[in-house]
């Protein structure tokens, strides 16, 4: 493990930010530090890069514990939330400003700034100001001025967050492939569940300052161990009981029962469904429009449920009836979870 | 149809001509009776008897004596003021600490207590009543009708003008490029010149102007302290109030003109600072 926090506790006042936390990150791994917001993410970043201290607990990179040592001698770049560019100096001053602190040479200073320029597809723009670019492009002096030091270990706030939707996506991307060909160990904190997914080698969920899961995106979303987790991607529906639905196990003490929208199948009466046997009847309350596809709200059973449908099935109108089926659902129980799948799934289909 | 109501809408927010010009008239007419004509009436006056009646009056050794008093006690109040200034605005705005609202309301204080109780205070605390008199006397200290005595009174009124000019600046600034430069390896005086002050730097001088020009214009504390000294704790503008008290006239007004120039230069200054400023 390169970065490694163990049993890590720090308030704020009567807040309790981090409450044990402990985990690990491996060498050259992008990670995403997830949560909602207050669930103690940033307070985590602040406090490898040493600009918070945790209150007990160790921080260890590489081997040493470096709680002890100050933020401006771990060897860490930083991409503020903000990126907290000097606005008062040009993007090449901004760059330099870490090396010339460091009593680098100037031809070297030069050389390297003019690389990491390069780098970042921002040659040529040495001399404006913060205020003269857009925000991908300040997003991107931020990165270069992180990386200039050469730092073991990157640290971005929501690098994603101050700007627009469009250029986000392509931002995401390119800052994935970046860090993937420098290498750099890196953590980044995000509250949006997409980016993580996209960009990370491997997401930590955080949760009211402690960890919930640590994992690849697909073992999260597909496999999440905790009440919390199983709640928090998509955009589930959470209801109590879940055995008015047919063909689940049924299992004492359940809390809560969490479907995400991929979970539901809806079919139109006048459709083939292959488990028409053990579908339910729902009515159709809600039709929504949503850019991929259709979003649906259905009745069934007392509970409504979201689902989706795609532009070239046949059109569903609110109040219409049609049959719902549920290929699997999560458990809770306190805060664990649990996969249930649909019994009629394993049985021998027959299509009448 | 859009444009009607818009310039309907206009004429509601703006309201009509009428309304526009009246409000104008009436700003200038107010200017014109409570600025301009006592300005004038300054310059008139204090030329009544004519150019070599004026430099008389404003060569005068006593007079020479006040404007120096006067810039010393101004030069003085704004070098301590900055240093208070800035260390206040700095400690207000980017710490967290107790006491930290009491501060911040107690950097006002001057600026609501009435001059005069100011200048109370300090004869009180420095003078013959004051129980610390003796150490002061043997310590050969004099204060109370004295220089310093003065200083210190400038100081107390003009004590908020720079910080109250810092604080809204640096609190819109935030942490965060101090923080990064600290990351970087920067330390605290680095950090200050290379990453603060250039934000600072327009609200800071602006600051000093108003306090420059709070610090020669006080007349209330520093009256109370001074013990009308002549030659020897006359401020200007206490020595405008002693040759008025005495039936001079032409020179007070003329004693009075350098303060008004003194004003206008600093009103200049004012202007160029805040349209710099604007520009960054």
């Amino acid at each position: 493990m390169y970065v490694e926090l163990k049993h890590i506790n720090k308030h704020f006042g009567n807040f309790k930010a981090s409450d044990d936390v402990t985990v690990g990150i491996e060498k050259g791994k992008l990670i995403g530090l997830l949560g909602p917001s207050g669930s103690g993410k940033t307070t985590i970043l602040r406090m490898i890069a040493g600009l918070e201290h945790p209150d007990s607990g160790e921080i260890i990179i590489d081997g040493k514990v470096i709680n002890d040592v100050p933020a401006s001698k771990r060897g860490i770049g930083f991409v503020f939330q903000s990126y907290a560019l000097f606005r008062y100096m040009t993007v090449f001053d901004n760059i330099a400003f870490g090396l010339k602190i460091a009593k680098k040479p100037a031809n070297e200073i030069k050389e390297r700034v003019h690389e990491l320029l390069e780098l970042v597809g921002l040659s040529g723009l040495e001399k404006r100001y913060p205020s003269e670019l857009s925000g991908g492009q300040r997003q991107r002096v931020a990165f270069a001025r992180a990386l200039a030091p050469n730092p073991q270990l990157l640290l971005l706030d929501e690098p994603f967050a101050a700007i627009d939707a469009k250029v986000r996506q392509e931002l995401r991307s390119w800052l994935k492939g970046m860090i993937q060909k420098l290498g750099v160990t890196s953590i980044f904190v995000t509250h949006d569940q997409d980016e993580a997914i996209e960009v990370a080698d491997e997401i930590i969920i955080t949760n009211r300052g402690r960890i919930e899961q640590v994992g690849t995106p697909y073992e999260i979303y597909s496999n999440p161990k905790t009440a919390f987790t199983a709640s928090f991607f998509g955009q589930p529906s959470i209801f109590k009981d879940y055995t008015k639905f047919r063909n689940f196990e049924s299992i004492e003490n359940i809390d809560n029962a969490v479907v995400r929208p991929e979970f539901v199948k809806v079919t139109k009466k006048t459709e083939v469904q292959k488990y028409s046997k053990s579908a339910e009847e729902g009515i159709v309350e809600e039709v929504n429009f949503r850019g991929f596809g259709i979003e649906l709200r259905i009745r069934v059973n007392g509970v409504v449920l979201t689902a989706r449908r795609s532009f070239d099935e046949p059109k569903v109108e609110v109040g219409e009836k049609v049959d719902v089926f549920l290929y699997q659902l999560f458990v809770t129980e306190g805060n664990e979870a649990r996969l249930l799948k649909n019994q009629s799934l394993r049985e021998p289909v027959v299509v009448i | 149809m859009s444009t009607v109501t818009q310039s309907s809408l206009h004429r509601d927010t703006k309201g009509s001509k009428i309304v526009r010009y009246s409000l104008i008239g009436l700003s200038l007419l107010f200017v014109f009776l409570m600025l301009i004509l006592p300005l004038i009436t300054v310059i008139t006056e204090a030329f009544k008897q004519g150019f070599a009646v004026y430099s008389k009056a404003v060569a005068d050794d006593y007079t020479i004596k006040a404007i120096l008093l006067t810039l010393e006690a101004s030069f003085f109040a704004v070098a301590i003021n900055t240093v208070f200034g800035l260390c206040a605005a700095w400690s207000l705005t980017k710490f967290k600490f107790k006491g930290k609202k009491i501060l911040a309301t107690l950097i006002d204080l001057p600026v609501t207590v009435s001059p005069i109780i100011a200048g109370l205070i300090f004869l009180l605390t420095f003078g013959r009543q004051s129980p610390i008199f003796s150490l002061l006397q043997d310590a050969d200290i004099k204060i109370v009708f004295a220089v310093p005595g003065i200083v210190l009174a400038t100081i107390f009124v003009t004590f908020p003008f720079i910080s109250r000019e810092l604080i809204p600046v640096l609190e819109s600034q935030g942490t965060d490029e101090e923080e990064a430069a600290a990351l970087m390896g920067a330390k605290g005086f680095t950090i200050f010149r290379r990453i603060t002050f250039p934000h600072i730097k327009w609200a800071f001088l602006y600051g000093v102007v108003l306090c420059a020009a709070r610090a020669m214009g006080e007349f209330g504390a520093v009256s109370v302290i001074s013990g009308h000294l002549r030659g020897k704790t006359n401020t200007l503008p206490l020595h405008v109030e002693i040759l008025f008290n005495e039936f001079q006239y032409v020179p007070a007004f003329a004693v009075a003109s350098i303060l008004v120039m003194l004003a206008i230069l600093i009103l200049v200054a004012r202007s160029v600072i805040e349209h710099k400023g604007r520009k960054k």
